[in-house]
C-alpha cells in the first residue's frame, strides 16, 4: 500500500481534499524504501552534500571585500553582531590571502582553493545565506532539518521519505563519518526525528569495518551463512503460511535478503580495486593530506552510482569554526578537503553523473570581516551573510547569486534564507515545498514548516 | 471550485451535520468559522494585540467593523467580502500557502447565508474559549455509559457492539499456547518457560487461565515490564542531555526502581500520580533523617526531573533553563492530559481551546520547584540520604582516619630526619652542623650563606616527604649486596651455615623495613581502606521548592522569555478547570506553594475529563498494540478520535471506581474474548476493517527492543534476574557500537585496552542498562527504542535490513547463540533431537512437527560437517549455535500473535 497511499495522498493533497480525512493518512502509513513518485518530473535523483561544520570564513575563501583592505586595522565604521562579546573586536581584518577569477565564469576564488578554480563553471555560489541563529546548534539544525530547534527530520531524511531510493541493495541514506568525530549535535545530523527510522542515515564509519555488523563471523563466511539464511528463510516462510496478509513479516523476510545483498553490495562499494590510480590521485588518496577525505568523496561518488539517495559527508567537530589562529587552521582545512572536492565534481561530470546529482558545499554559517582575539587573530561566527555552493542536478553551472554588504557581513542582495534553499532544492527532486509533507500525530509537519519560502528561481539552470 | 464539486461538498457537509440532503446546514461563526481563522488568521489579526491593517477577526462583530480598508465582510454578500476576496485570490494568509478550497468555500456560504453566530458574542475576545470548543469529546465529563448486553464482558460487550453493526463477530478463541506465549510478554516481558506451558497446558480446570494472569501480575517481573512503559511516558534516562557532555545522572535509577516497585505493588494511580507530581509538598522540610515512604515520596517527585537539563554541565543560561521547564511541562502534559500544550508557549493552541495564559498558569504549577530567578543545577538539588547515624559512622571513621595520618606524618618526619642525618655524615664534620641547620630553616627564612650551602649539597636540600623514595637506593643496593652475600654463603655449604644465613635475613629484614616508600605506601594504603569503609552517600534526584521564594510567573510575549508580560496565576487549563478547587496562590497551610499538590488533586479528583482517559487509553494500548485513541499523547482536535468513545469512557469510570487499580484492569481486559482471539486476518474481516480499529480479532505484534533483548538472554540462559539498583554501564566498542561495558578510554576518549568485566551484572534486563541519552545500546536502538526527546508517548516499529544485520552478524546475538548452544548441548549430550526440541520450545513456546525437527537435524548437521572441514574446534557446537542464532532470528521469536 506504500507506494499507492503515498502517491494517492500527495494527489489528495494538491487537489487541497486531505483537509480532515485521516482515514487516507492512515493508507500512507506503511512505510518502505521503493522508488516513489514525485510531484513532477524530478532533475535531481541523488544528493551529495559536503557539510563543512563550524563555517568557513566567506571572506577568505570565496566573497572578495576589497573594502577591507581599505579600512585594515581600523575600527569597523559600522554596527557588527557578534556572537562572543568577551573576544570581541572592532579592527577590520582584511583577507591574508590573495583572490583571482576563475573560469568562463570569472568566479572569484582565494588562492586556498585551487581546485574550485578548476571547477568554477560548475558551481552554482550563493554569496547571499542567510539563518540568523549565531550559534552552531541552531544554525545546524536550520540548514538541515528546516527549523533552529533538534528533534526534527534531517534533510537525507526527509528526500528518502519522499522519493525511496534507486537501490535495493543499499541503504538510501548514508552518512560518512570524519576520522576526527561527529560534527556539533552529533548524530542528529542525520536523524529522522520523527519521521520512521527507516529513513535514518545509516552510517558508514571512518575506518574499517565500515558499517558495522556487515561481516559474518569468521565460520560463517560464505556457505555457512548462506545455509543459516536459507534455514531462517524456511523457518520464516512456514511462520507466514500460517498468518496471511501480515505484511511486516513478509518485510522481515525482505529485510534479510536486503541485508544479504548489502553485504556483497556495501563492500563492493567500498572496495577502490576497480578503480585506475589516475582516479585515486585525482581525488588526492596518494597524498597524506587529502587520503581520508579522498576516500570519502570517492565512496559518495561509488553510493551515488549504485543509486543511493543521499550521501552525507561529514567533517568534524568544528574543523571550521575559526576563531582564533585562523592564519594557520583556514589553510589546513581547506588543504584536506579542495582536491578531493574539486575530483568529485569532474569526476560525476566525466561519468555522465553531475546533471542528476546535486553537490552541496558549505557550512551552518560563515565569519565577521572584523577580527576575534587579537593575540592570534581568528574570525566570530556570522549567519547574517554566508556563502555556500551547489553544482550539478538542475543548479546553474558558473553563477554567482546573491551579495553581501561591502564587509561582507550582511547578504543585502538576493538573500537566500535555509527555508528558500529548501523549497529550491526540493523543486529539482520534484517534489513541491508546500506539498511535501508527513502527518504527524495528526498534524501535519513539513521541511518547511510554514516559513515563508520563496523558489529561488534563479539559482536554477 | 467547480459547481458539480461545490454541491457535493455540501451533501457531504449536511451529512456531516445530520440533514437530510437538499437541506443546507446553517454554518456559525464559533462551530465553523472561528476554527479556520484561528488557525491561520489570529496571528496577525487579533492575538497579542496585533490587528494588522487595524483588523481583527477573533469576533463577528470585529470583522463587521472592519479595518482600514473598510468591513471584512457584508453580511448576505459573500462575493463581494473583502475576507473572502483575500483568501479566494491567495493574497491572505500573508507568505503562507493558500487556503484550502473547502474551508474557502466554507467563509464563503457562512457569509452567504448572514454570518451567524450560534450565539451572543463576548465583548472582549481575549481568552476567550466558545461552546463548541468546550463541548469537545475530550473535555466533556467523563461518562459511565451502560454496558451493552450480550456478553459477560463489559469490554466484549461494547466492542461487539460495533462488530455486529458491520456484520462481524469476534474470532475464535486462541490455543493455550499462543495465550500463554500472548500474556507472559504482555504482562513480564519474558517468554514462558517449557515448564511454564507444560503447567498451564495440563491445568483442565476451569481457572487455569485466570490462575495464569494471577501468576503473571504477582511475578516481580511484572513491575519491570510495564514500569518500562511508564518510563517511556515519563521520559527516563540517566544522563542529562542538552549539552554535548551529556553529564551522567548518577541517582536518577532510584526514581527507576520507585516505579518498578509502585507497579509491583499495584499501587492506586490516584496516589502515584500525586506524588510523582508533588511528594515533596506531603512531607515536612526539612528533608533530613527520611523515613522510607518520606524517601518515596521524594524520590517520585523524579518524573518532574527527566527532562533534559544541561544546566549543570556547561548550559547554565536563561534559554537553557527555559528549556527544562519546557520540556517538563511538556512531559506533564502529554502523559497526564494528553494534549499538546507546548503549542500555547508562543500563541494560543491554533486548533484545541488552550490559551497562550494557560500555558503560563500551568508553569506557574511548577515555577516554585523550577525557579529560574533562583536557579537550581541539578547537583545543587540532590538530597542526601545520610542520616545522623550514617554522619556519626562517617566522622568516627575520619577520626580515626586522621590518627593515622598523623602516625604516616610522624613515620615521614622520621624518615627525613634519618635521611638528613645519613647524608649529614658524608658532608665534612664543619659542614654538618651548618647544612642541618639550614635544611631545618623554612625556605623563605634562609639566609643567603645558607642557601649556598644548600646548593652546594643538592642531596641535602632536595630531601622532602615526596622524594622520600629517591633515597631507598642506597637501602636496595645494600639488599643486593646482602642477597649475594648469602648466595655465596648458600653456595659454601659452611657448618654454621644456617645461623649465618639467619644472621643475613635479619639484615635484609631491617633494610626492607627501612625502605621508605615500602613502609609509607602501606601506610597510605591503610589509611585509604579505612576511608573506603566509610558508608557512600546516596542522593535522591528530587524536585522541591525553596522555602519563602514564590516567583511571580509572567506570560512571555510569543514564548519570548525576554518578553514577560502579565503576571499569571496558577491553574490548570481553562477548558477543564473547575472552580471548587482553585489552585493556591501559595497555600499558608505548607511550607511549599501547595500548587502541584493541588493540580495533582485536581488531576485524580475523578471528575478531571482527561487523565483517566489518557492512562486507560495507553494501558489499553500496550495490551491491543494499538490505543482507543490512536494518538495516546494527543487527544485534542488534530488527535485521532476515540475508535469505541463509550468503552474508553466505561474503562476509564470503572478504572477510577475500582480505586485506580492497574491490575484488577489487567485481569478484566485479559479475561476479554477480545483479548484472547486469535490473530489470523481473513478477507472478509481485512475488506470491512484493514485496520483492525473494530477488534474482529487480535494483532500480530512484534517484540519491542527491550523485550526482544531480554527474551535472548532469558532463553540463553544468561540472563541474571537481579533487580534494582545503579544501571549497567554503557560504552562504545572498538568497532563504534554501544555495547554494555565499562569504559577504559583515557581522557581524551583513545581506547587503553584494559578490560573490566562486567560478568553477570551485563546480563541484567534491558530497563537496568543505563540510559544515556548520547549512547543508546545500539541493539536497542535499532530495534527503535525510542529516544526519549524529553520523552514518548507512542513507540513506533521499524523493519529494516539493519536490524537483519544485527541478528546475522553482532556479537551479542552470536555469544548468546553459543551459551544458549552450550546450555541445551550439556544437558541432553549427544541426544540431537532433543536439544534441538529443548531449544525449539524455549525459544518459541511451541514443540516442533517432525518434518521442523527433521529440517532442523538436517540444517545442523550439515553447519557441522561445514564447520568440521573448517578445522572448527567444536563442530557439533558451533552447528547448534548456529541453530540458535537462527530461532533468535525468526519471526516467530520475534513476533507475538
Amino acid at each position: 500500500m506504500g507506494i499507492g497511499g503515498l502517491a494517492l495522498s500527495w494527489l489528495l493533497d494538491r487537489e487541497g481534499l486531505l483537509g480532515k480525512s485521516v482515514k487516507k493518512e492512515h493508507m500512507a502509513q506503511a512505510h518502505n524504501l521503493l522508488p516513489k513518485r514525485p510531484h513532477h518530473e524530478p532533475r535531481a535523483k541523488a544528493m551529495i552534500s559536503l557539510f563543512m561544520q563550524g563555517g568557513p570564513s566567506q571572506i577568505d575563501l570565496c566573497d572578495p571585500k576589497p573594502m577591507l583592505d581599505k579600512w585594515a586595522d581600523k575600527d569597523i565604521p559600522v554596527k557588527v553582531k557578534y556572537d562572543d562579546a568577551a573576544g570581541a573586536s572592532a579592527r577590520v581584518m582584511p583577507s591574508f590571502w590573495r583572490y583571482s577569477r576563475h573560469g568562463q565564469s570569472g568566479m572569484d576564488f582565494s588562492e586556498l582553493l585551487p581546485g574550485f578554480g578548476e571547477i568554477a563553471d560548475e558551481l552554482c555560489l550563493i554569496r547571499s545565506m542567510h539563518t540568523g541563529v549565531n550559534n552552531h546548534g541552531q544554525s545546524i539544525h536550520a540548514l538541515n532539518s528546516g527549523r533552529i530547534v533538534s528533534g526534527r527530520p534531517s534533510l537525507g531524511s526527509w528526500l528518502t521519505y519522499g522519493l525511496g531510493t534507486e537501490s535495493q541493495n543499499l541503504p538510501a541514506y548514508l552518512v560518512l563519518r570524519d576520522p576526527s568525530g561527529l560534527p556539533v549535535e552529533g548524530t542528529w545530523n542525520w536523524s529522522s526525528g520523527w519521521l520512521p527510522g527507516l529513513y535514518q542515515g545509516t552510517v558508514i564509519r571512518a575506518r574499517e569495518p565500515r558499517i558495522l555488523n556487515l561481516d559474518a563471523p569468521a565460520n560463517l563466511r560464505g556457505a555457512g551463512q548462506r545455509n543459516y539464511l536459507d534455514f531462517l528463510g524456511t523457518l520464516n516462510r512456514t511462520h507466514s503460511s500460517s498468518r496471511p496478509g501480515e505484511l511486516d513479516l513478509e518485510a522481515r523476510i525482505a529485510s534479510f535478503e536486503l541485508a544479504a545483498r548489502m553485504q556483497t553490495s556495501a563492500s563492493d562499494a567500498m572496495d577502490f580495486s576497480a578503480e585506475s590510480e589516475a582516479t585515486k590521485k585525482l581525488y588526492g588518496i596518494d597524498d597524506d593530506a587529502t587520503r581520508d577525505y579522498g576516500t570519502r568523496c570517492l565512496i559518495a561518488r561509488r553510493l551515488v552510482e549504485r543509486g543511493v539517495r543521499f550521501v552525507h559527508v561529514l567533517g568534524g567537530n568544528q574543523s571550521w569554526d575559526h576563531h582564533h589562529g585562523i592564519k594557520d587552521s583556514l589553510p589546513k582545512a581547506c588543504k584536506k578537503t579542495d582536491r578531493p572536492i574539486a575530483a568529485l565534481v569532474k569526476d560525476l561530470k566525466h561519468l555522465g553523473l553531475l546533471d542528476s546529482t546535486v553537490v552541496h558545499w558549505g557550512g551552518e554559517m560563515g565569519r565577521l570581516p572584523v577580527v576575534q582575539n587579537e593575540r592570534n587573530a581568528g574570525r566570530d561566527h556570522n549567519t547574517y551573510g554566508f556563502s555556500m555552493w551547489l553544482a550539478g542536478g538542475g543548479f546553474r553551472a558558473g553563477h554567482i547569486h546573491g551579495e553581501t554588504d561591502e564587509w561582507g557581513h550582511h547578504a543585502v542582495k538576493d538573500v537566500v534564507n535555509h527555508y528558500d534553499y529548501h523549497a529550491t532544492l526540493l523543486r529539482l527532486f520534484g517534489l513541491n515545498h508546500d506539498q511535501f509533507s508527513y502527518k504527524r500525530g495528526g498534524r501535519v509537519q513539513s521541511l518547511i514548516d510554514g516559513q515563508p519560502a520563496r523558489m529561488v528561481d534563479e539559482l536554477l539552470a | 471550485m467547480g459547481n458539480v464539486f461545490r454541491q457535493l461538498f455540501f451533501c457531504l457537509l449536511a451529512a456531516m451535520h445530520g440533514l437530510a440532503l437538499g437541506q443546507a446546514a446553517t454554518l456559525t461563526f464559533e462551530a465553523d468559522v472561528r476554527p479556520i481563522l484561528k488557525a491561520h488568521c489570529f496571528h496577525c489579526h487579533g492575538e497579542d494585540g496585533t490587528a494588522k491593517g487595524g483588523l481583527d477577526v477573533r469576533l463577528r462583530k470585529l470583522l463587521l467593523k472592519g479595518g482600514k480598508h473598510g468591513p471584512a465582510i457584508a453580511p448576505g454578500e459573500g462575493e463581494k467580502s473583502l475576507l473572502f476576496e483575500k483568501v479566494r485570490d491567495g493574497e491572505m494568509p500573508k507568505e503562507q500557502a493558500k487556503l484550502p478550497a473547502e474551508q474557502i468555500d466554507i467563509l464563503l456560504q457562512w457569509i452567504e447565508q448572514g454570518a451567524k453566530t450560534a450565539r451572543p458574542e463576548p465583548d472582549n475576545p481575549d481568552d476567550w474559549i466558545t461552546e463548541e470548543e468546550r463541548s469537545f469529546w475530550a473535555f466533556r465529563p467523563i461518562q459511565n455509559p451502560l454496558v451493552p448486553g450480550g456478553a459477560a464482558n463489559p469490554i466484549d460487550a461494547f466492542l461487539l457492539r460495533r462488530l455486529k453493526a458491520k456484520r462481524l463477530g469476534f474470532s475464535t478463541e486462541a490455543g493455550k499456547r499462543t495465550l500463554i506465549r500472548r500474556a507472559t510478554f504482555d504482562l513480564i516481558g519474558l517468554p514462558p518457560t517449557p515448564a511454564e506451558i507444560e503447567a498451564f497446558l495440563t491445568d483442565e480446570t476451569p481457572r487455569a487461565y485466570d490462575r495464569l494472569i494471577e501468576r503473571l501480575l504477582a511475578s516481580p517481573r511484572y513491575g519491570e515490564r510495564w514500569g518500562r512503559h511508564w518510563l517511556d511516558v515519563a521520559g527516563y534516562a540517566d544522563s542529562e542531555g542538552y549539552t554535548e557532555s551529556d553529564a551522567e545522572r548518577g541517582w536518577a535509577w532510584r526514581y527507576r526502581d520507585y516505579v518498578v516497585r509502585a507497579f509491583n505493588d499495584d499501587m492506586p494511580w490516584d496516589r502515584f500520580i500525586r506524588e510523582q507530581l508533588a511528594g515533596d509538598e506531603m512531607i515536612q522540610p526539612p528533608y533530613a533523617d527520611l523515613t522510607p515512604d518520606q524517601v518515596d515520596k521524594l524520590t517520585a517527585t523524579g518524573f518532574l526531573r527527566m527532562a533534559p537539563d544541561g544546566t549543570g554541565s556547561g548550559a547554565n543560561n536563561a534559554v537553557a533553563k527555559n528549556q527544562v521547564i519546557a520540556e517538563t511541562l511538556k512531559i506533564v502534559s502529554t502523559s497526564l492530559m494528553g494534549m499538546t500544550v507546548g503549542c500555547a508557549q508562543c500563541h494560543d493552541h491554533r486548533y484545541d481551546p488552550i490559551l497562550h495564559s494557560d500555558y503560563y498558569k500551568l508553569r506557574a504549577v511548577f515555577e516554585p520547584a523550577l525557579d529560574p530567578a533562583n536557579w537550581r543545577t541539578p547537583q545543587s538539588r540532590q538530597i542526601s540520604l545520610f542520616t545522623e547515624a550514617d554522619r556519626k559512622q562517617c566522622a568516627d571513621i575520619e577520626a580515626e582516619a586522621k590518627k593515622l595520618d598523623a602516625d604516616r606524618q610522624a613515620k615521614v618526619d622520621f624518615f627525613i630526619n634519618r635521611t638528613l642525618e645519613w647524608k649529614l655524615r658524608k658532608a665534612p664534620e664543619e659542614l654538618r652542623e651548618p647544612l642541618r641547620a639550614a635544611y631545618k630553616t623554612p625556605a623563605a627564612k634562609r639566609t643567603e650563606e645558607q642557601k649556598a650551602l644548600l646548593d652546594n649539597h643538592p642531596s641535602v636540600r632536595q630531601i622532602s616527604p615526596g622524594s622520600l623514595y629517591l633515597y631507598d637506593r642506597e637501602f636496595n643496593d645494600e639488599i643486593a649486596k646482602l642477597n649475594a652475600e648469602r648466595k655465596k654463603v648458600d653456595a659454601a655449604n659452611a657448618a654454621d651455615k644456617a645461623e649465618a644465613l639467619k644472621k643475613i635475613d635479619g639484615q635484609i629484614q631491617y633494610f626492607r623495613d627501612s625502605l621508605t616508600k615500602v613502609v609509607l605506601d602501606a601506610m597510605t594504603k591503610k589509611v585509604a581502606d579505612l576511608r573506603s569503609t566509610k558508608p557512600e552517600e546516596p542522593f535522591i534526584r528530587a524536585l522541591t521548592e525553596q522555602a519563602d521564594k514564590v516567583p511571580v510567573t509572567h506570560l512571555f510575549f510569543r514564548g519570548d522569555p525576554g518578553q514577560p508580560r502579565a503576571a499569571v496565576k496558577p491553574a490548570d487549563l481553562s477548558v477543564v478547570a473547575l472552580d471548587k478547587n482553585p489552585i493556591p496562590q501559595n497555600d499558608v497551610a505548607r511550607p511549599s506553594t501547595g500548587r502541584r499538590l493541588a493540580l495533582a488533586r485536581r488531576l485524580t479528583d475523578g471528575t478531571h475529563p482527561l487523565t483517566a482517559r489518557v492512562l486507560v487509553n495507553r494501558f489499553w494500548l500496550h495490551h491491543f498494540s494499538r490505543g482507543l485513541v490512536d494518538t495516546p499523547g494527543d487527544f485534542g482536535k488534530l488527535g485521532e478520535l476515540p475508535s469505541h468513545p463509550e468503552l474508553l469512557d466505561w474503562l476509564a469510570s470503572h478504572f477510577m471506581k475500582n480505586g485506580w487499580r492497574l491490575k484488577r484492569l489487567h485481569q478484566l481486559i485479559m479475561t476479554s474474548q477480545a483479548y484472547r482471539q486469535i490473530s489470523r486476518r481473513t478477507p472478509a474481516l481485512d475488506e470491512v476493517d484493514p485496520d483492525n480499529r473494530l477488534l474482529g480479532r487480535t494483532n500480530v505484534r512484534r517484540l519491542e527492543a527491550e523485550t526482544l533483548r531480554d527474551s535472548i538472554l532469558f532463553v540463553s540462559g544468561q540472563w541474571n534476574p537481579r533487580m534494582f539498583g545503579k544501571p549497567v554501564p554503557v560504552k562504545e566498542d572498538e568497532v563504534g557500537q554501544i555495547v554494555v561495558g565499562v569504559s577504559t578510554n583515557d581522557s581524551s576518549n583513545r581506547p587503553t585496552g584494559k578490560t573490566i568485566s562486567l560478568g553477570a551484572e551485563g546480563f541484567r534486563r534491558s530497563l537496568y542498562v543505563q540510559v544515556r541519552r548520547s549512547k543508546v545500546l545500539s541493539f536497542a536502538d535499532v530495534f527503535d527504542a525510542p529516544p526519549m526527546e524529553p520523552n514518548c508517548t507512542k513507540r513506533t516499529l521499524s523493519t529494516v535490513a539493519p536490524q537483519a544485520l544485527m541478528l546475522m552478524n553482532n556479537d551479542f546475538v552470536i555469544d548468546e547463540s553459543r551459551a544458549m548452544a552450550g546450555r541445551f548441548h550439556r544437558l541432553a549430550r549427544g541426544r540431537l533431537d532433543t536439544q534441538l526440541g529443548l531449544a525449539w520450545e524455549t525459544a518459541l513456546g511451541l514443540v516442533p512437527s517432525d518434518d521442523e525437527l527433521a529440517q532442523s537435524r538436517a540444517f545442523v548437521e550439515k553447519q557441522a560437517a561445514l564447520f568440521k572441514n573448517q578445522k572448527e574446534k567444536q563442530p557439533d557446537l558451533a552447528a547448534l549455535a548456529n541453530y540458535c542464532q537462527a530461532l533468535f532470528s525468526s519471526n516467530a521469536f520475534i513476533y507475538v500473535d
